[in-house]
């Protein structure tokens, strides 16, 4: 295997006294899609909130394509703190798409995807006005270039954010819990584009998801987390058919429960 | 002299001054309102205090005594200044206090989720800002800035007790001199209200213009 | 430049011109309460005459200066025959500007209780001034108490400028003094000390009102 293009070691975060994440070691590599499932509360956007550095790590390391995100080396090889700069390089390789969709609420939805790679990358607002609107045409909404994400739907909204997102061309694309805020008959819209995305292959992707069916036809491999820790760690036929650990079986049982089965 | 004539006699005269003044000190309150309330949300103590002090001084005092000060204690210090500067200077500071904590509040309840989105974005601090705090919050703000530009005009009124010759002066010049209290009187305040109203309306209408179909 | 004993020296004078500035702020307080929800109240009103006529006046009264106000009082009223005291004309002036700001503040109030509130007023049976009194505005006035509190800052603030219609309050004071003795550091600073020694406190005191308001009615 190539070098992983995001590895934690051991990574611990404390929000004030509560241990929220404990010692995680993990991988992605170039490429692979991994999804996150757990109960309510075990840590998963925690642990993704700190690769797109919006929480702060308490202990451990996080490297982004060979560089550390947090850290970087003194003149003694030393890691110290990362400076903004240095945090503001290595971060431009992860890109989020957010349950709430935060669109810029005064912009439309051209705008909304061109101000990033304008004003963050200095590309020339022409040819970002080409590329936004190739993959404004690839997420269905070409004819919405000139509304406001106001006059949208849900659906609508999130395809822009994911728009959004991947004309930043991010080498890892995190997606939080993307269909959850929206109604039922608009989440498969949302994981269409998700999986035409997945299925070109080049991006990473770190899917923090309550849809099985969808982790199971997306994902490489599945993460399972509980209080803290990834407790298996697998690819989606193992994870979802033949679970190990207690928690897990007693999870996928609780899971399955509710929903309707998959097969 | 008829109505017509009080009426043409003050504008001739006061408008100008009144206008004039009106836009230095919206303009002087609208920078310094943008620049304090910005150094409150500073990280740094030290510049939060000190702006902390500006606008509590400023808010906590009248704004006449402020303008009598200006104009008749700095003076004594050796800063001398024409009748206009002190009355721009006196409200523009006297605004731009009030100002500050309507930047300060319009700008922290911009929706947190943006700043997400603009760090997963990789903006830094100033194009965050620039691009989506402060246009955000701007129109949050829109309908404070309003009242306060209307609160401003009409405080313009005060520059006469400093001798400034506004519409307010020349409304107490001609009452001394030709006695029509009444008429004077009553054509002043339908002067003030003629150009204040239009712009209470004018800003409803930015208001509405900037918010449709978008938030 | 500055010279304390000189400071010291016309400080009591001053300070014994605080009564007349608070007199005028509380007198005109309340005068500008009951206006207030009397226009509140005439706004309201099912005839619409009188709710046009109501909401012009306050219109035009929101959209010209408090100064111009008191001269039209003080100057203008004794043409008909009407001569006030500095002080009346003061407190006239004073109330009936910030009446508008206050019915503003009330009509806010009275909109954030809900509907069924009036709903369930009528279904008790209550009379209509019962309905105002016992249900409505105990309801709608409590979540508006802060910013009726900031009014008054604002109102004491506002009044230096009855000096301009001959009333002696503080600034009047200070401006005697200075023309006395052509010294105006002194005494100018002293008012502006004292309005935030007052007004400061005051506005803290608010904030804290505020922050009691918030938590419970929202
Ligand atoms: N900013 C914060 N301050 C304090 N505690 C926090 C904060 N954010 C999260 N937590 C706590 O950290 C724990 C993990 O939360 P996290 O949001 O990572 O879980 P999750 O696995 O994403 O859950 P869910 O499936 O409900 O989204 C929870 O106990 C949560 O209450
Ligand atoms: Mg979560």
């Amino acid at each position: 295997m190539s070098e992983p293009i995001v590895k934690y070691n051991n990574v611990t975060k404390y929000f004030d006294d509560l241990m929220v994440l404990d010692g995680i070691d993990f991988e992605i590599q170039p490429g692979e899609k991994v999804a996150l499932v757990g109960p309510s509360g075990s840590g998963k956007t925690t642990f993704a909130r700190l690769l797109m550095t919006l929480e702060e790590i308490t202990d451990g390391t996080i490297e982004v394509a060979g560089d550390y995100l947090w850290h970087e080396k003194d003149e003694n090889g030393d890691l110290k703190p990362a400076s903004t700069d240095h945090l503001r390089k290595v971060r431009s390789n992860i890109g989020m798409v957010f349950q709430h969709f935060h669109l810029f609420p005064h912009m439309t939805v051209l705008e909304n995807i061109i101000e990033a790679p304008v004003t963050v990358k200095g590309v020339d607002k022409k040819e970002a006005i080409k590329d936004g609107k190739e993959m404004l045409d690839k997420v269905g909404l070409l004819d919405k270039a000139d509304n406001y994400p106001a006059q949208l739907s849900g659906g609508q909204k999130q395809r822009v954010a994911i728009a959004r997102a991947l004309v930043m061309k991010p080498k890892v694309l995190i997606f939080d819990e993307p269909t959850s805020a929206l109604d039922p008959e608009l989440i498969g819209e949302v994981l269409d584009v998700i999986k035409d995305i997945a299925e070109e292959g080049e991006t990473s992707m770190l899917l923090i998801t309550h849809e099985m069916d969808f982790a199971r036809e997306v994902a490489d491999r599945i993460a399972f987390f509980d209080a803290g820790k990834i407790v298996e760690d697998g690819p989606p036929s193992e994870i979802l058919y033949h679970p190990k650990s207690p928690r897990l079986k007693e999870f996928l049982e609780r899971f399955m429960s509710t929903q309707a089965s998959p097969e | 002299m008829s109505f017509w004539e009080l009426i043409a006699s003050m504008l001739g005269q006061g408008l100008v001054i009144t206008l004039l003044t009106t836009v230095l000190a919206a303009v002087l309150a609208l920078v310094l309102g943008f620049v304090a309330g910005l150094m409150r949300l500073s990280k740094n103590k030290f510049i939060r205090f000190l702006v902390a002090i500006y606008v509590e001084v400023f808010r906590g005092t009248s704004l006449l005594v402020q303008l009598f000060w200006i104009y008749f204690v700095l003076p004594m210090f050796g800063i001398t200044m024409t009748a206009m500067t002190a009355a721009v200077l006196a409200i523009g500071l006297n605004f731009g206090a009030y100002t500050s904590e309507v930047v300060r509040s319009g700008i922290q309840s911009v929706d947190k989720g943006q700043i997400e989105a603009t760090i997963a974005l990789n903006f830094t601090r100033v194009q965050r800002m620039r691009r989506i705090i402060i246009p955000q919050a701007f129109i949050i703000m829109l309908p404070n800035l309003g009242n306060q530009l209307i609160e401003l005009f009409k405080s313009t009124s005060l520059v006469a007790l400093i001798t400034l010759t506004d519409l307010t002066y020349q409304a107490n010049v001609l009452n001394a001199t030709t006695l029509q209290t009444t008429q004077i009187f009553t054509a002043l305040l339908v002067i003030y209200f003629v150009i204040a109203w239009p712009m209470t309306k004018g800003m409803k209408l930015l208001e509405r213009k900037m918010t449709e179909g978008r938030m | 430049m500055w010279d304390w004993y000189y400071a010291f020296e016309v400080l009591p004078e001053i300070a014994s011109a605080l009564g007349v500035t608070i007199g005028a702020t509380v007198v005109g307080f309340i005068l500008a309460l009951i206006l207030g929800l009397i226009w509140t109240l005439l706004i309201r009103s099912k005839n619409k005459i009188v709710t046009t006529v109501a909401d012009s006046i306050v219109k035009f009264i929101r959209n010209t200066p408090l100064l111009v106000q008191l001269y039209f009082i003080f100057y203008v009223f004794p043409q008909f025959g009407l001569s006030l005291d500095p002080f009346t004309a003061g407190v006239i002036g004073l109330g009936l500007h910030y009446s508008t700001y206050l019915s503003e503040v009330f009509r806010s109030g009275i909109e954030s209780v809900g509907p069924g509130q009036w709903e369930v007023a009528t279904a008790l049976n209550f009379t209509t001034k019962k309905t105002w009194t016992r249900i409505i505005l105990p309801q709608a006035i409590p979540p508006v108490l802060p910013v009726i509190g900031n009014y008054f800052i604002t109102m004491f603030k506002e009044t230096p400028l009855l000096s301009a219609i001959t009333l002696v309050e503080i600034l009047q004071t200070a401006q005697n003094i200075g023309a006395g003795t052509f010294r105006y550091t002194e005494p100018l600073t002293i008012v502006g000390l004292l309005f935030l020694l007052l007004s400061y406190p005051a506005s803290i005191a608010l904030r804290q009102l505020e922050n009691r308001v918030t938590a419970r009615y929202s």
